[in-house]
């Protein structure tokens, strides 16, 4: 949470993903860049600057892949969230590893000719009409613009000066991105036909991001959140009392297509919008700490009674008035105002320990 | 709501301990999965061929006739330890840039020039240094070159710049080459034509038009596919040249 922008506020867990990260495409690089040489042994061996281009362009590639397959495992598994927590550093180099690849292309493909740069990128092949031979560069520098404008926005101070729903869509810009990056790739250097081992990788990688995709709408249609159901005008009854545990909520879908989350917090009940204002992140999935909900995405808090974020952060959502009909908790459909305190209500103790 | 057993992580917090293996185990994962994916990717690269740089025989000095249509060749005079005289040889300049404008002067006529040679099997070609070294007037009556048609063949191949093809870049053919060798076309690099069938033991030829002029934006818009095109073949100073008929080249 924030209440002032700074470039990225660090913490151990940070420093450890980064660590992480960087180990794994620095590995990536050096086997590429500085192994398979010697394991091929060509009599006259692939130019360096095709080797670096080839190196960071499929770094690149398989950074995508494993940034797209994040989001449905930590739908399907959530030991999986801690690699969300700090994804967008990861979005990031991947960015960087794009552009390398792009620079050794311009650099060498593009440059010592009559055309300046980049209008021979532009203007070299135009051949829109093919399958084989389509600009497919074309693609590649698209995908590549998108994930600058997600590199440039990824900091929080964006998705405050967008706002979360503006930031959330344009984010999802990764998946034309990657679908760019498929056309690219297959349009490109597959049309040649003897990266057999691309060929191999890319089919799987693309396939698997596909299915995780898949897997996760399958479970989150199977084992998604209950709707509500109407129960007098205006109030909708959104679980009962003792499915939500001491410390825990449970979501429930209104008529409104809004999801809330009922807290129980030292025996009593309170109801606040499912969705963080960081970046709708699943409340409901939180826990309270330290008298807190805390986001399962990214950590941050608000106090379950008024939707507001600890002092000095400022970060508030909707609070749902709400009462107990027997053992139904009732929801007002509308919701107050974000940051508007509603008073617990008291209600029977999901169990025994927690009286 | 969140299993109950269910660890909970938060970012600014330490890890929970039944997490930790966990999120060891996936570290260690993606380490070995990044090298994994490179060695699949790196170690299945074909092999760019016999091409490349001459840069092992150092500069070149070499005599000969140049001819200027369809492209600049130099039939070799007075060769080196590299290139024997009687051979006949493509020229292009530094980058993607030929040497019409820089040979000129010379069609018909003998010159000495320098520069480093490129190879492919039977494919040779002089990067002419730049500077005035490069291109030098020399002495003595120029020989004719023997022209021997073999006829008008239909083949099928790929069109390429003679210079990366001859291992300026390796590899230097194909799609993913393709707007290169576009580039180097533009630049008046000469095009070879890599016939997947050698015709009377040729697989190169130099791609030329029956007017003489560089090859235009029909031809180019061709380079990197596999086509078929119909030509006149002869053997220039023992160098095979294609004068291509641009109306018949299809891609396949
Ligand atoms: S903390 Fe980021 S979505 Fe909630």
């Amino acid at each position: 949470m924030s209440v002032k922008y700074i470039p990225v506020q660090w913490n151990p867990n940070k420093y450890v993903y980064d660590a992480v990260m960087l180990a794994a495409v620095a590995a990536f690089l050096w086997f590429f860049m500085f192994v398979s040489p010697d394991l091929l042994a060509h009599d006259r061996p692939i130019t360096g600057q095709i080797r670096t281009a080839r190196a960071f362009g499929a770094c690149a590639f398989f950074m995508l892949t494993v940034i797209l397959c994040i989001g449905p495992l930590a739908r399907l598994d959530a030991r999986f969230l801690p690699l969300l927590y700090n994804r967008r550093h990861f979005g990031v180099m991947a960015f960087f590893i794009a552009l390398t690849h792009a620079y050794a292309i311009l650099g060498w493909y593009f440059s010592f000719t009559p055309i300046e740069t980049y209008e021979a990128l532009l203007s070299t092949n135009t051949s829109f009409d093919r399958v084989r031979g389509f600009p497919f560069e074309i693609l590649g520098l698209f995908a590549l613009l998108c994930l600058g404008v997600l590199a440039l926005t990824s900091h929080d101070f964006w998705m405050k000066f967008l706002t979360p729903p503006i930031w959330k869509a344009l984010h999802f810009l990764i998946y034309a991105a990657y679908a760019a990056v498929i056309g690219h790739v297959a349009l490109g250097v597959l049309q040649d036909g003897h990266a057999t081992g691309l060929t191999v990788a890319f089919g799987l990688s693309g396939a698997l991001v596909i299915a995780l995709h898949l897997a996760a709408v399958m479970k989150d249609r199977r084992a998604g959140d209950p709707a509500a159901s109407i129960a007098q005008d205006g109030w909708e009854v959104a679980c009962h009392a003792d499915q939500v545990e001491e410390g825990f909520g449970k979501v429930a879908v209104l008529s409104t297509g809004e999801r809330v989350a009922v807290f129980r917090q030292e025996g009593k009940l309170s109801a606040i919008s499912n969705a963080c204002s960081h970046q709708n992140g699943p409340l409901g999935e939180g826990r309270i700490i330290d008298c807190l909900v805390t986001c399962p995405w990214h950590g941050f808090q608000y106090n379950v009674t008024n939707g507001r974020s600890p002092e000095p952060f400022t970060e508030t959502v909707p609070t749902y008035d709400l009462r107990i009909d027997g053992a139904k908790v009732l929801i007002r459909s509308e919701p107050n105002p974000p940051g508007t305190y509603v008073e617990p209500v008291a209600a029977t103790p999901a169990n025994k320990d927690t009286v | 709501m969140s299993d109950k057993e269910d660890p909970f992580f938060v970012g600014y917090l330490p890890a929970p301990k039944s997490l930790r293996w966990f999120l060891a185990g996936v570290s260690l994962l993606l380490i070995l999965a990044f090298p994994l994916f490179s060695w699949a990717v790196s170690v299945t690269q074909e092999d760019p061929g016999p091409s490349g740089y001459r840069f092992d025989f150092g500069r070149q000095t070499l005599t000969g006739t140049i001819t200027l249509a369809p492209y600049p060749t130099l039939h070799v005079t007075e060769g080196s330890e590299l290139v024997a005289a009687g051979e006949t040889i493509l020229l292009a300049g530094v980058g993607k840039f030929g040497v019409a404008n820089r040979v000129s002067d010379f069609d018909g006529a003998l010159a000495t020039l320098q520069g480093i040679i490129l190879d492919r099997g039977d494919l040779r070609m002089l990067q002419v240094a730049g500077g005035r070294r490069g291109v030098m007037a020399a002495e003595g009556e120029a020989p004719t070159l023997d022209i021997e048609p073999l006829g008008r063949w239909r083949l099928s191949g790929e069109i390429c710049d003679g210079k990366c093809l001859a291992g300026a870049m390796r590899p230097g053919t194909g799609i993913g080459h393709r707007a290169c060798a576009q580039l180097c076309l533009v630049g008046e690099v000469p095009p070879v034509f890599v016939a997947s069938e050698p015709i009377n033991g040729h697989e190169f030829f130099l791609i030329g038009t029956a007017d003489g002029a560089p090859i235009g934006r029909d031809l180019i818009d061709f380079v990197g596919l596999y086509v078929e095109a119909e030509g006149e073949i002869s053997l220039r100073g023992g160098m095979p040249v294609l004068i291509i008929d641009p109306e018949t080249v299809e891609s396949l």
